[in-house]
C-alpha cells in the first residue's frame, strides 16, 4: 500500500509530490484546486489510514460551527438595529453569550479530542501513582490510543478559525471545500506552520498558475531542508540515541556534546522539514507563514521563542496569553499591582499568571510527560526572570560603562541564550525528568575530558568525520544565517547570477545530501521529530 | 521561446548531474570485492570473484541461508558448486540484486531461495535506493567518502577475491532451543505482502529467462517458521509451479537436535545443524540428476584448496 510517515520519504518526493505537481501544471484552475484538496487526502490516508476520520470530523465541525456563530452575529446585528440604543448592550450581550455557548462547546469538543487521545494515558498513570502514593486501593486501567498524525497542528487551526469568526477577524467560510483544503493541505498537514485562515486559505482557494520562478524557488528550498535533515539532523541521530538511551554509561563531557548535538538535530530536523513544507507549498504558489528566524541569533529567551517555532508561539499569544491578559479580574490585578509596584514589575504579576499558562500549555503541547511540563516551565522562568532582573541589568550595565549594544555585549547574550536553550533541550529529550536531572546534574559531577583524549568519544554512533560534516554544514548555515541576518535574500541574488553559476551551487547541494546524507546501509530512517508531536 | 529554453536547460541540467553521478559512482565504487576496499557482504559477494560459469548452485536469502547450508560439504559429497548469497536480514529486493550480481557472470542451474526472506516487509524507500545503486552505486556506497583513496582515483574495478566457505557462516556456539512444536498443523496461512508478491514473481521470471530453476527450501528455524507460513510457500510454489522442501516438516530426512543444532535457541541453526540440513541437499541434488561432479575438474581445483582450508577449520 502506499503508505509513508515523512515528507523526505521516496514516495512523497519521488511520487506525490511530482505527481501533484505535474497534474496541477496542466488543469484549469478549478481543477487546481481539487487536485491540491485530493492530493492533501490522499497524503493524510497514507500517513494516518482511517483515522483520517477525525481530520474530516474536525473540518465538518468547524465549518457548522462557524455557520452558527455567523448566523449568531448576523442575527444580532439585524436586531440590534431594531431596538432603541439603551437596550443595545444588553441585547448585544445576550447574543455575545449565546455565540460564547457555542464556541465553549467547539473548543471542548476540539480540545477535548485532542485531550482524551493524547494525555489521557498520562493523566492515568499519574492518578494511579497518587492513588498509590496515599494506598487507596485503586488502580485505573492505562489506555492507549492511536493518534493521527498532525492533530495537534491541525486542531490549533481549527480553534483559531472558530477564534477569528467569534471575534470577527474574518468571516465564517461558507465553502466547506476551501475550509478543509485550508485545514488539510498537505505540505503542512504533519508539522504546521500552524496556518491562519486569513492568510492561507484564499491563496490556497485561488491556486495560483504554475509559475517557472516558484518551481525553482521551492525546489532549491526542498533541496536546502533536505540537506539539514539528512546531512546533519539524522547524522546525528545514532550518537543522541546512544548517549540518551544509556545516560548513565557516559560522563559529563559526553552528555554536553549529546545536549547541544540534539539543540542542533531538533533544529536541523524542524527547520529543515518546514524548508521542505514551504519550499513544497511555494511550488504551487502558496505562501505559508515562515517558523524559524534563525533562532540562534537570539539575544534573550524571549527574542528566541519569536524566532524558534514562531507559528505556535504566536498561536499561544494570540488565543491564550492576550485573552487572559485582557480578561477583567487580569485586568484589575494589572492596575491595583501598578500602584502598588510600579510601572516596570506591576504588569509583571498579572503577565506572569498569563505567561504561567502559555507554558504549561507549550509544555502540555509537545507532549505528556513531566519532562515537557519542565521544559515549559523553565522557559517560563527564563522568561519571567529576565523581565524582573532587566531594570538592575541596565542599571548595571550602565554603572560598568558596558554598552549594550556593543558586539562583544551581544555575543555573550547569543551564547548565553544558547546555552540556556540546550539545557532545556536536555530535559525536553531526556527519557523522563528524572533522567534529565541526572544528565544535567552529571555535567557538573562527573565531568572529564578522558572520552575526548582517548578518542572514545568517536565510538559513542558517530566517528571523527561525522562530526567533521556536522561541523562543516553548521558553519555554511551559520555563514547564510547571518546574510539573512544583514536582510540578504540569498535565492534571489543567486537567481540573478550567470546559469554555470545557479547550476554549479544545485550540483554541490545535491551531491552533498547524495555523498554526505545519513541514509542506506549503517543509518535507521529517523522520523521527523515534530511530527510525533 | 522561453518555454524551449526552460526545458532545454532543465535536459542539460539533468545531463549534467547524471554525468556527475555517475563519475561519483566510479569513485566511490569498491575497486575490489575484499572489505578492506570498502565492499559490503563480502562473503556474499565473493560470488564476484568466482571464474565465469563455475557455480552451479545459487542459494539466496538472509541469515537462515547462510547459516544452514555449506557449499564446501556439498562440493566435497558430491562435487557440484554452490555458493551462498545471503546476507543478514535480506529483504527480497535485495534478493533480486543479488541474484542478478551473481547471473552477471555465472550460469547456475539451480536457485535456492530460502523462504524466511519472503515474511520480511520489504521498506519502498530502501528497495528504491537498493534499485537506484544498481545504476548508480554512488547511493550504496556514498559513506565511502571516508575511506577513499589514491586507488580510488586511478584504479580500475576488478573483484578477485572469494570467500573459501563460498557465503557460508560457519558457527560451532550452542544456545539450546527450549522448544521443538512450532509446526503445530493448521489450516491457516500467512499473508505474503503484495509488493514481496511481486519480487518473488521477478525472482521466478529471471530464473526461467535464464534456464535456472527456482527451489524454495524452508530451513529449520522454531523461532522464524511455523505451519501458517508453510501453507503461504506451498499455497505459492503451486501456483508458481516451483518445487517447496521444508525442511521443519522433514525431521526424519533431517533429524535436527534443538538441544545441540542450534545457535541462538533455535533461531539460526549452528554448524552440526547445517550439517545435517547440507547432507540431505546433496542427496536431494544427486537425485536431480541435472549438475556434473566437478571435483576431477582441473579448472574446478581452487575448490578443493577451499576445501582443505575448510576442514583445517571445522575440525578444530
Amino acid at each position: 500500500m502506499f503508505t509513508f510517515n515523512s515528507y523526505f520519504s521516496i514516495q512523497y518526493l519521488a511520487l506525490l509530490l511530482p505527481f501533484t505537481v505535474a497534474l496541477y501544471a496542466f488543469l484549469p484552475q478549478k481543477a487546481r484546486r481539487v487536485v491540491l484538496l485530493g492530493s492533501s487526502y490522499v497524503f493524510f490516508w497514507a500517513i494516518s489510514g482511517k483515522l483520517i476520520a477525525y481530520l474530516l470530523f474536525s473540518t465538518l465541525s468547524i465549518h457548522h460551527i462557524g455557520l452558527w456563530l455567523a448566523s449568531i452575529q448576523d442575527e444580532c446585528d439585524r436586531t440590534v438595529q431594531t431596538v432603541p440604543k439603551e437596550s443595545r448592550k444588553e441585547l448585544k450581550a445576550r447574543f455575545l453569550s449565546k455565540q460564547r455557548v457555542f464556541m465553549g462547546f467547539a473548543v471542548i469538543l476540539h480540545i477535548g479530542i485532542l485531550l482524551v487521545l493524547k494525555y489521557t494515558p498520562f493523566f492515568t498513570s499519574n492518578l494511579n501513582s497518587l492513588f498509590k502514593l496515599f494506598q487507596i486501593p485503586i488502580e485505573m486501567e492505562i489506555p492507549s490510543f492511536v493518534l493521527p498524525i498532525g492533530i495537534s497542528f491541525y486542531t490549533l487551526q481549527a480553534v483559531s478559525y472558530l477564534f477569528d469568526v467569534y471575534r470577527r477577524k474574518i468571516p465564517a467560510d461558507r465553502n466547506l471545500f476551501r475550509l478543509a483544503l485550508f485545514m488539510g493541505f498537505f505540505p503542512q498537514i504533519m508539522e504546521g506552520p500552524i496556518c491562519r485562515y486569513s492568510d492561507t486559505a484564499q491563496n490556497l482557494w485561488e491556486a495560483p498558475k504554475l509559475q517557472w520562478h516558484n518551481l525553482t524557488f521551492g525546489m532549491q528550498r526542498i533541496l536546502f531542508g533536505m540537506m539539514k535533515k539528512m546531512v546533519v539532523a539524522d547524522r546525528l541521530n545514532l550518537f543522541i540515541q546512544n548517549v540518551f538511551g544509556a545516560y548513565e554509561s557516559y560522563d559529563g563531557f559526553v552528555t554536553a556534546i549529546a545536549m547541544v548535538c540534539y539543540t542542533i538535530q531538533l533544529y536541523m530536523d524542524f527547520s529543515g522539514t518546514m524548508d521542505l513544507v514551504i519550499g513544497s507549498a511555494q511550488i504551487f504558489g502558496v505562501r505559508l507563514p515562515e517558523n524559524f528566524q534563525r533562532p540562534f541569533f537570539s539575544r534573550t529567551i524571549s527574542e528566541f521563542w519569536k524566532r524558534w517555532h514562531i507559528t505556535l508561539g504566536t498561536w499561544f499569544k494570540d488565543y491564550i496569553f492576550y485573552p487572559l491578559s485582557m480578561s477583567k479580574p487580569l485586568k484589575k490585578l494589572t492596575s491595583r499591582s501598578r500602584k502598588r509596584l510600579g510601572n516596570h514589575f506591576g504588569p509583571l504579576v498579572s503577565g506572569s499568571i498569563a505567561l504561567f499558562c502559555v507554558w504549561l500549555c507549550n509544555g502540555l503541547w509537545h507532549g505528556a510527560g513531566w519532562n515537557y511540563l519542565f521544559f515549559g516551565m523553565y522557559h517560563f522562568a527564563l522568561i519571567l526572570c529576565g523581565s524582573l532582573i532587566e531594570p538592575f541589568v541596565i542599571r548595571l550595565t550602565g554603572a560598568l560603562h558596558i554598552r549594550r549594544d556593543s558586539l562583544p555585549y551581544r555575543i555573550m547574550q547569543i551564547i548565553r541564550t544558547g546555552i540556556l536553550v540546550c539545557i532545556g533541550e536536555l530535559f525536553f529529550r531526556a527519557e523522563g525528568l528524572r533522567a534529565g536531572l541526572t544528565m544535567f546534574q552529571k555535567m557538573f559531577t562527573d565531568f572529564s575530558l578522558a572520552t575526548f583524549h582517548d578518542r572514545t568519544l568517536f565510538s559513542f554512533g558517530m566517528d571523527k568525520f561525522d562530526f567533521l560534516v556536522v561541523f562543516l554544514a553548521m558553519v555554511l548555515i551559520f555563514i547564510i544565517g547571518i546574510w539573512q541576518e544583514k536582510g540578504k535574500v540569498i535565492r534571489k541574488q543567486l537567481s540573478a547570477k550567470p546559469v554555470a553559476v545557479r547550476f554549479a551551487v544545485y550540483y554541490l547541494l545535491i551531491l552533498a545530501i547524495v555523498i554526505f546524507g545519513a541514509y542506506g546501509a549503517g543509518y535507521i530512517p529517523v522520523d521527523p521529530i515534530y511530527a510525533g508531536f | 521561446m522561453t518555454y524551449l529554453k526552460r526545458g532545454v536547460s532543465v535536459v542539460l541540467f539533468l545531463a549534467g548531474l547524471f554525468v556527475l553521478l555517475q563519475g561519483f559512482s566510479y569513485l566511490f565504487q569498491p575497486k575490489n570485492n575484499m572489505k578492506e576496499f570498502g565492499m559490503e557482504n563480502v562473503c556474499a559477494n565473493g560470488i564476484l570473484g568466482e571464474k565465469e560459469n563455475t557455480i552451479d548452485v545459487l542459494v539466496l536469502g538472509d541469515s537462515e541461508s547462510y547459516s544452514s547450508i555449506t557449499p564446501m560439504q556439498i562440493w566435497k559429497e558430491t562435487g557440484y558448486t554452490t555458493y551462498v548469497c545471503g546476507t543478514g536480514g535480506q529483504p527480497l529486493d535485495y534478493t533480486v540484486t543479488m541474484l542478478h550480481r551473481a547471473f552477471e557472470h555465472q550460469t547456475p542451474k539451480i536457485v535456492i531461495l530460502e523462504t524466511n526472506a519472503i515474511f520480511r516487509k520489504v521498506s519502498p524507500a530502501k528497495a528504491a535506493i537498493t534499485k537506484l545503486s544498481t545504476y548508480l552505486p554512488v547511493f550504496q556506497y556514498h559513506n565511502r567518502w571516508k575511506s577513499l583513496n589514491w586507488n580510488d582515483f586511478t584504479g580500475s574495478i576488478k573483484f578477485t577475491w572469494t570467500d573459501d566457505y563460498k557465503g557460508y557462516h560457519y558457527d560451532k556456539r550452542t544456545v539450546p532451543s527450549k522448544r521443538n512444536d512450532h509446526m503445530k498443523p493448521t489450516e491457516v496461512v500467512a499473508s505474503i505482502e503484495k509488493l514481496n508478491l511481486q519480487y518473488i514473481s521477478q525472482i521466478h521470471s529471471f530464473c526461467e529467462e535464464n534456464g535456472a530453476q527456482l527451489i524454495f527450501l524452508s530451513t529449520p528455524s522454531t523461532v522464524n517458521w511455523n505451519y501458517k507460513r508453510h501453507n503461504a510457500v506451498q499455497e505459492l510454489a503451486s501456483q508458481l509451479q516451483c518445487e517447496y522442501i521444508d525442511l521443519n516438516l522433514m525431521t526424519k530426512e533431517v533429524p535436527i537436535d534443538w538441544k545441540k543444532d542450534t545457535r541462538d535457541k533455535g533461531d539460526h541453526l549452528n554448524h552440526s545443524g547445517a550439517v545435517k540440513v547440507t547432507r540431505y541437499l546433496s542427496q536431494y541434488l544427486q537425485e536431480k540428476q541435472l549438475l556434473i561432479d566437478h571435483r576431477e575438474d582441473q579448472a574446478y581445483a581452487k575448490w578443493n584448496d577451499s576445501l582443505k582450508k575448510y576442514e583445517s577449520i571445522i575440525k578444530k
